[in-house]
């Protein structure tokens, strides 16, 4: 079994990946620089800085500009990263999230809307496509948490924690891998679709419930964001993974879709 | 291990420094045409369906946040200002059958709509306020609307430093939706100044910019192509959608 090659992604769950690849950077850098537009996320229905969770400012101190984040009601002078940034222009303003990680670089709300909206359009097609493709072709099963991956959980972190020989046998995917694409597929992807229509006063005038439901329109904006954050920490997880346990092979395997077993590899659930 | 992760983050931090260019020739290349397509997606897939929540007095914002032109300050508007209003007419015209020339009195008498709504700006921020005045279509009805006319353009005191109007239009379907309205009233008082006095557009299922403030006058049109920057509105024109409803 070790070595054998096996067709292991077929050529929609490939093009799905790259096109969530780019439209994931795209939607986050514009999300940023739609939220430096106003740079508050409120626990509330109407902005309310009583029940605000996340603010950026930036003011004087001895003469000099200072950015400060304040996480519920603690603040962090956060000077040149966040608050008090790069504009893009070759100074520094009073912007939240600095231009080298926003796009467009400079501010330009109107821009960052426009993109935001088309890739997020296309990550939802790409999105609808790969579950229909994935379910026929059986792939989809693969990835899901099952009851019977839940004690092989902390096994499996053992293994990665090097406190374990063998990881517990299992199928194309490692229980802690199905949790993670698990919680990306049928969690965050559809929360950050469903918190982003939210935030529409057109979607919200046709579907009323949904900012009750979330707690409120700035809350949505809220749940946006985090969601957006927990992406993030997926994103930096599987990066790392990608890197460590085989990079070529894995890289290869999400270009041809051909990839090597290793060691402890299995095939199917 | 520490070779590859060395190469990848040289890769990436090479990547962030070429990111500025790149961007820019994005954010104005041929892509931005289909990038700009997705609006009438969101038009069509969004629209103009239900009705907007509507609160209660509890929920009122009483300091409405200020975030527009500066309020009006040239010799028509002031000179109306220091009138209370008594010579103001808001006209109604083109594509009309009926053109109107309407005093606040005539507006007031013409219909009452009270609404509390969530107004959310493009830049994030939502408060809640209470409008009340005539519904739009009411209006847009007395001047009966030839069957030509597609749009409804609202015509602004206000300008930007440039001395560039304001203005903003919405399509019929939209201009007759209930909770579009002419506001003569803010928070249970007059509209102040600076808020819009003495009559400005509220589109409770669109964002903040499509309801503009001190408007003069509404024309009826068979298109937005032959008024300013063409697209529709002030915001519009600087690359805004013209549907504000996402």
């Amino acid at each position: 079994m070790v070595g054998e090659r096996v067709y292991r992604h077929g050529v929609t769950a490939r093009t799905a990946h790259w096109l969530w690849a780019l439209a994931l950077l795209v939607l986050v850098m514009s999300g940023l620089q739609v939220f430096n537009a106003d740079p508050y996320l409120d626990a509330s229905d109407k902005s309310d800085p009583h029940k605000r969770v996340l603010g950026f400012t930036a003011a004087m101190q001895n003469g000099e500009p200072i950015g400060m984040t304040t996480i519920f009601g603690v603040t962090f002078n956060t000077t040149h990263f966040l608050g008090y940034t790069d504009d893009g222009m070759g100074a520094e303003s009073e912007r939240a999230f600095p231009a080298w990680v926003t796009f467009p670089g400079t501010q330009d709300l109107a821009d960052g809307r426009r993109w935001h909206f088309f890739f997020a359009w296309a990550l939802f097609v790409a999105f609808v496509a790969y579950l229909i493709s994935a379910a026929l072709r059986g792939t989809l099963r693969e990835m899901i948490l099952r009851p019977s991956d839940l004690p092989k959980l902390v096994p499996m972190q053992l293994y990665y924690l090097r406190l374990r020989r063998d990881p517990p046998p299992h199928g194309t995917y490692n229980p802690l891998q199905k949790v993670a694409y698990t919680v990306v597929l049928f969690v965050l992807f559809p929360l950050l679709i469903i918190t982003g229509l939210a935030l529409s006063p057109g979607v919200d005038a046709a579907f009323p419930w949904l900012t009750v439901i979330l707690g409120g329109r700035q809350f949505a904006r809220t749940w946006h964001f985090t969601l957006m954050a927990l992406l993030l920490v997926y994103f930096a997880t599987h990066l790392i993974l990608v890197l460590t346990t085989g990079m070529w092979n894995n890289i290869r395997s999400m270009i041809t879709g051909w990839y090597t077993l290793k060691e402890h590899d299995g095939v199917g659930p | 291990m520490k070779r590859r992760l060395f190469v990848a983050s040289s890769l990436a931090s090479l990547g962030l420094s070429a990111c500025g260019p790149i961007k820019d020739s994005l954010t104005n290349g041929p892509f931005r045409s289909v990038v700009f397509s997705a609006e009438r997606l969101n038009q069509s897939v969004i629209g103009t369906h239900g009705m907007a929540r509507e609160y209660t007095d509890a929920d009122v914002d009483r300091e409405f946040r200020l975030d527009s032109l500066d309020t009006p300050s040239d010799a028509t508007y002031t000179g109306l200002l220091k009138s209370g209003f008594r010579d103001y007419r808001l006209v109604i015209d083109g594509l009309a059958e009926r053109p109107q020339k309407l005093t606040l009195a005539e507006l007031r008498a013409a219909g009452d709509r009270t609404q509390i709504t969530r107004h959310d700006c493009v830049e994030g921020w939502s408060a809640i306020v209470k409008w009340r005045g005539v519904p739009l279509a009411t209006v847009v009805a007395m001047a009966q609307p030839k069957p030509a006319a597609r749009y409804v353009i609202f015509h602004c005191f206000d300008r930007d430093q440039n001395g560039q109007p304001y203005y903003e239009s919405l399509g019929l379907h939209q201009a007759a939706h209930p909770q579009t309205v002419l506001a003569l009233d803010l928070n249970d008082k007059p509209i102040d100044p600076a808020h819009g006095a003495p009559v400005r557009l509220h589109v409770a299922t669109q964002l903040g910019y499509k309801s503009a403030k001190w408007v003069s006058r509404i024309e009826l049109v068979a298109s937005l192509a032959g008024t300013f920057g063409g697209t529709g509105g002030y915001w519009e024109d600087q690359g805004y959608e013209w549907y504000a409803g996402i």
